[in-house]
């Protein structure tokens, strides 16, 4: 295994020109971008090196997926404080209507991301105990707690979705429509956005639960599942963020 | 070790679907290459109508007949699209961003290939369906590249707003997609497929400029896809984000009530600035980069130049306001985004400066790339000089929406960006096509465009001072507007020569890569990594054997050297 | 090559300050209170960035050519000069800001007293003036009920609001010179920008916003008012006229409108 922290970088100390042609000593195998990767491209085909590039593609959806949470939070709350100008009164008149959600149903849901974000974790531990036999060179004997976590999972996303069906479901009963008012078409928007986003997890997690059916190598798998795993947990981490948004800034 | 990118026992050429639908980042780069050519001609014919139309109304175009004012802003909203999306955003960064990155980083291929290859194949058909868009009904939107609603939620408010705007949403929101896939990669390649020995301050400026830009991309168009969600609910979901109520559009009442025209503008351009970094930050890189290369000179002030590159991506976001200013925006606001833009001229200010220190006291060689780059410093100085004007509140609201601003954003962002690219094609179409262009027709390229670019640009500063607003199709309507049709003609007859100039790149470019002299791996003596393999680049890259980085990238005039440079990958002394 | 590209420099510098001093077309002559302070303002940032420009250019001519070579070592950057020409160009931009920033509170923030109101409303490809009439209020509009231009109510006046029996709307902007002028601006349809060359004046007018702004004309004359802010096909011929007549004139001008409008 290459060794992670050695991270030294031997430097003629900061020449403006780093450019320039100062002689910069050179240690073979330092200040690379792949640490401890020593040459020959076969390294980058290890898991290890697979499993860092996956998780810094997961960091950059993260942001972007941050950049698209943060942006409608910003419209949510500019929205509700401004109001509309009214030409007739000649003044900003407040016309946010305060949302009634149907809250036992969003503690339900909730309370399903929550099991499920475990249950993902319980999933990717199992998996990496796996791992650490098969290096070990030792085929993993049957496990008697090894629990079908992943498809736990991916059935409590599942349910979670359904859920958001109904809520939805339930407004609409309400006359509560997209189109109804400004702070229904946010609520709509967030929530669909958060379940858009979700489906994209689920699709992967079901690409790792078919993985032993369709034979994909439990390598890709476990990437999957672990890359996944910050993902999830991010949505049900945003999620809340989002029930908050519409539980405390109702207006 | 088996590996999937040498293979060097078979040298059968891949079959058509396998080389169309590649995976090799080069393959893919040459792609965006000429999607982005056949964009800036679509581009470039649209500007010439334009041009002709506003001098010679009544002039009949071939195939077109006579242009209409409908037509005309189809026009003009098309070509700012395609410019600002498909040129200046798509060549320098996910062109040549894609084909060079990994060589100058020394890495075996782009991080996730097939994302990179998605990302061109759907950028491609977001281009077929903005070009689609002229032969729907109604024609092609006509509310500019910058869409502001109402006009462009209501298909009522003009010819082009109803099937011409839908898909004009689509092909972007595409485009964002498009982006933000190739982006992913850039990242990740600079992070994790650096040769060993590569630090962070021995990556070439390209490599960071990209690297900034990919980040840049990864923020703004995810920002950019939202809105343009929120704008299309708004056009067919009856939301209301965009649209506020009592309208009355050609005699007939509109449905809508409760939003906020202003609230488009803020995250158009909350998008729309950095996006103007993205389209020249790379281009930034690129000219640091030959300007070394024909200076013979190390980058003067590399760390600053990093420096500036990082404050230019971080500043950008904070800006946006300064195009609002005139838009009923709190009048207060203008103070914070007139400082915060005030303080973006400054790193701007730090690589011009290291630019012009660069050449100082180089043995500067003249060959066309350092023609190309040293017109983009000169082009780069005069358009980023209008910005302070731009900048304060008091002065903008009078040249706001003006031809002053068309000057200032066509010389900084259009001409310069188009100089580097031109710069870069030169400099790098030996590595890409395996043969040099012709040095006579390059220089004879740069020559008109240079004085073609000025004469046509500059004299739009004066049309903007003398109040002339901009998208005018027509000089007609108002007296004071067409008491200057004289300037305007002779803007056309510029316009004119100088996109009949590019006749002479286009001959070059096609003829070069057929029967160009064949080139050296090196032939303009670089020590950066892509120059350490054959021209043009094999598929394989640098396959088995990885570059091992002792130097950094701009080792030029080494004393004691046999050569006057060394390469980045020669052994360490 | 060297020589050429240097005297190619030259000849762009040289036609650009024959362009920028022989000034063909420029600002149109200024006719309000502000026009004098932002013409001024212009004038400071033209001549200093003019000569930024100029020496910029002669810097750039002059590192291109061949004498400059040096065999030394070449340098690789200097933190002293960075940090010079970062301070000294810090210093040059935010001095021009703050004097724009002064301007811009001078200009929008502060406001007069003693304002004529008028209403600008911009409606797809036409320019309204509304004039409160005697009483100084204007009536309530809703544009989607009300509003029939053949009918000679285009805003679309609420005929049952007393305060808007007496209001009258113009095509033409008239207004007494030396008046503050009160700008209630506002849209019917899509975004337009009330733009006055004359008097260095432009506000984008929004649709569901109701936007003040003020000005002063400080001569009698005629002055073009274009649209600036793109508003579909008929955006170029958006065009109107502002009179600038002398108190007593407009007094009359009111009255006979006033008179017409009445019933």
């Amino acid at each position: 295994m290459p060794i992670i922290g050695d991270r030294v970088e031997i430097e003629r100390k900061p020449k403006l020109g780093g450019g320039g042609p100062g002689k910069i000593p050179h240690r073979r195998g330092y200040g690379g971008g792949d640490d401890g990767d020593h040459g020959g491209s076969g390294d980058f085909r290890s898991r290890e090196q697979r499993m860092r590039r996956y998780r810094i593609g997961m960091m950059l959806c993260i942001i972007s997926v941050t950049a698209i949470f943060v942006l409608l939070t910003m419209v949510y709350v500019f929205r509700m404080g401004k109001g509309r100008y009214d030409e007739d009164a000649h003044r900003w008149i407040h016309d946010w209507v305060p949302l009634h959600l149907p809250y036992l149903q969003l503690w339900l849901n909730s309370l399903l991301l929550l099991l499920s974000s475990t249950t993902l974790e319980l999933a990717r531990r199992s998996m990496a105990r796996k791992e650490e036999f098969a290096a070990m060179g030792i085929v993993p004997p049957r496990m008697k707690r090894d629990m079908p976590w992943l498809g736990i999972t991916v059935l409590l996303g599942c349910f979670f979705l359904a859920g958001q069906i109904l809520v939805w479901n339930s407004l609409r009963h309400q006359g509560v429509f997209l189109d109804s008012s400004p702070s229904r078409s946010l609520f709509y928007i967030l929530t669909g956005t958060h379940a858009v986003h979700l489906v994209g997890g689920l699709l992967v997690l079901l690409y790792a639960v078919a993985g032993r059916l369709m034979a994909i190598r439990f390598e890709s798998q476990r990437i999957a599942v672990e890359v996944t795993g910050w993902y999830w947990h991010y949505l049900a981490f945003l999620w809340f963020g989002i029930f908050a948004l519409v539980h405390f800034a109702r207006g | 070790m088996p590996t999937s990118t040498s293979n060097p026992g078979s040298s059968e050429k891949p079959g058509f679907f396998r080389h169309t639908f590649s995976t090799d980042h080069k393959v893919i780069g040459r792609q965006y290459f000429f999607l982005s050519l056949a964009a800036v001609l679509a581009g470039a014919w649209l500007s010439l109508l334009m041009r002709i139309h506003l001098v010679w109304p009544k002039a009949a175009i071939p195939f077109l007949g006579e242009i209409k004012p409908e037509n005309y802003l189809a026009y003009l909203t098309m070509h700012g699209t395609l410019m600002v999306f498909f040129v200046l955003s798509t060549v320098p960064q996910s062109g040549f961003g894609t084909f060079f990155l990994p060589l100058q980083l020394g890495a075996p291929k782009m991080a996730f290939p097939r994302l990179t290859a998605a990302g061109f194949w759907i950028a491609f058909v977001s281009f077929l369906v903005l070009i689609a868009t002229f032969f729907v009904p109604g024609g092609a939107s006509g509310a500019g590249w910058t869409q502001y609603p109402p006009l462009s939620a209501l298909a009522s408010a003009g010819p082009g707003q109803a099937l011409g705007t839908d898909l004009w949403l689509v092909s972007i929101g595409l485009f964002c997609v498009a982006s933000l896939l190739s982006a992913i990669g850039f990242v990740i390649t600079t992070i994790r497929y650096r040769a060993p020995g590569m630090t962070w301050m021995r990556m070439p400026l390209t490599c960071w400029a990209w690297f900034v830009t990919a980040i840049l991309i990864l923020l703004a168009f995810s920002i950019l896809l939202v809105a343009l969600t929120m704008l299309m609910l708004d056009r067919h979901a009856g939301t209301n984000f965009f649209i506020p109520g009592g309208l009355l559009v050609s005699g007939k009442s509109i449905e809508h009530s409760g939003g906020s025209a202003l609230l488009w503008q803020h995250l158009f351009w909350f998008f729309g600035h950095p996006e103007v970094y993205i389209a020249i930050l790379p281009a930034m890189g690129i000219t640091s980069h030959l300007l070394a290369v024909f200076a013979r000179k190390p980058v003067f002030g590399y760390k600053a130049m990093v420096g500036a590159t990082l404050a230019i991506g971080a500043l950008g976001f904070m800006v946006w306001g300064h195009h609002m200013f005139t838009s009923g925006m709190n009048p207060y606001a203008g103070f914070a985004f007139s400082t915060l833009t005030t303080a973006i001229a400054v790193p701007s200010a730090i690589k011009t400066f290291n630019w012009v220190a660069t050449l100082y006291g180089g043995k500067i060689r003249y060959a066309t790339p350092l023609l190309f780059s040293a017109g983009f410093v000169s082009l780069f100085i005069t358009g980023g000089l209008t910005g302070p004007i731009l900048a304060q509140p008091a002065l903008d609201t009078y040249l706001h929406d003006t031809y002053f601003v068309v000057a200032h954003f066509h010389l900084i962002m259009a001409m310069a960006g188009l100089f580097a690219i031109f710069s870069a094609t030169y400099f790098w179409f030996p590595k890409m096509f395996g043969r040099m262009m012709n040095e006579r027709l390059g220089r004879l390229h740069f020559w008109i465009t240079l004085f073609g670019a000025y004469a046509t640009f500059m004299p739009m500063h004066l049309l903007g001072i003398a109040g002339h607003p901009r998208r005018y199709s027509d000089l007609t309507g108002v007296q004071y507007v067409a008491a200057m049709a004289p300037l305007q003609k002779f803007i056309t007859v510029a316009a004119i020569v100088t996109i009949s100039g590019q006749i002479i790149f286009m001959v070059n470019l096609f003829w070069s890569m057929r029967r160009g002299p064949a080139a050296d791996a090196n032939p303009w003596e670089c020590t950066t990594l892509e120059w350490a393999l054959p021209s043009p680049a094999p598929e394989e890259g640098f396959g088995v054997q990885r570059p091992q980085v002792s130097h950094g990238p701009y080792e030029y005039n080494v004393t004691g050297a046999e050569k006057d440079f060394v390469m980045q990958d020669a052994p360490a002394s | 090559m060297s020589a050429a590209l240097r005297l190619g420099i030259l000849l762009v510098v040289l036609g650009c300050l024959y362009l920028f001093l022989a000034q063909p077309y420029w600002f149109p002559a200024g006719v309000s209170s502000q026009s004098a302070l932002i013409d001024h303002q212009f004038k400071i940032a033209f001549w200093v960035l003019g000569a930024m420009f100029v020496a910029a250019h002669l810097v750039l001519a002059y590192v291109l050519s061949k004498k400059t070579r040096s065999n030394g070592k070449a340098s690789g950057g200097s933190w002293r000069l960075e940090v010079t020409w970062t301070l000294a160009i810090t210093a040059v931009f935010f001095w021009l800001h703050i004097s724009g920033d002064r301007l811009w509170s001078s200009t929008m923030i502060s406001e007069p007293a003693g304002q004529i109101p008028l209403e600008v409303t911009g409606a797809q490809f036409q320019w309204y003036f509304r004039y409160p009439g005697p009483d100084g209020v204007f009536g309530r509009i809703d544009a989607q009920k009300f509003a029939k231009a053949d009918e000679g109510n285009p805003l679309g006046i609420d005929p049952a609001d007393p305060a808007g029996r007496d209001d009258f709307v113009s095509t033409v902007m008239v207004l007494p010179v030396g008046h503050v002028v009160q700008l209630h601006l506002r849209a019917q349809d899509v975004i337009h920008s009330l733009f006055i060359p004359a008097m260095r004046f432009k506000q984008d007018t929004v649709p569901g916003m109701e936007i003040h702004s003020h000005f002063t004309p400080t001569q009698t004359g005629v002055y073009e008012i274009a649209c600036a802010e793109l508003c579909g096909i008929g955006h170029y011929r958006m065009r109107a006229t502002v009179r600038v007549v002398t108190e007593q004139e407009f007094e009359k001008w009111l009255k006979a409108h006033a008179k017409t409008s009445g019933e």
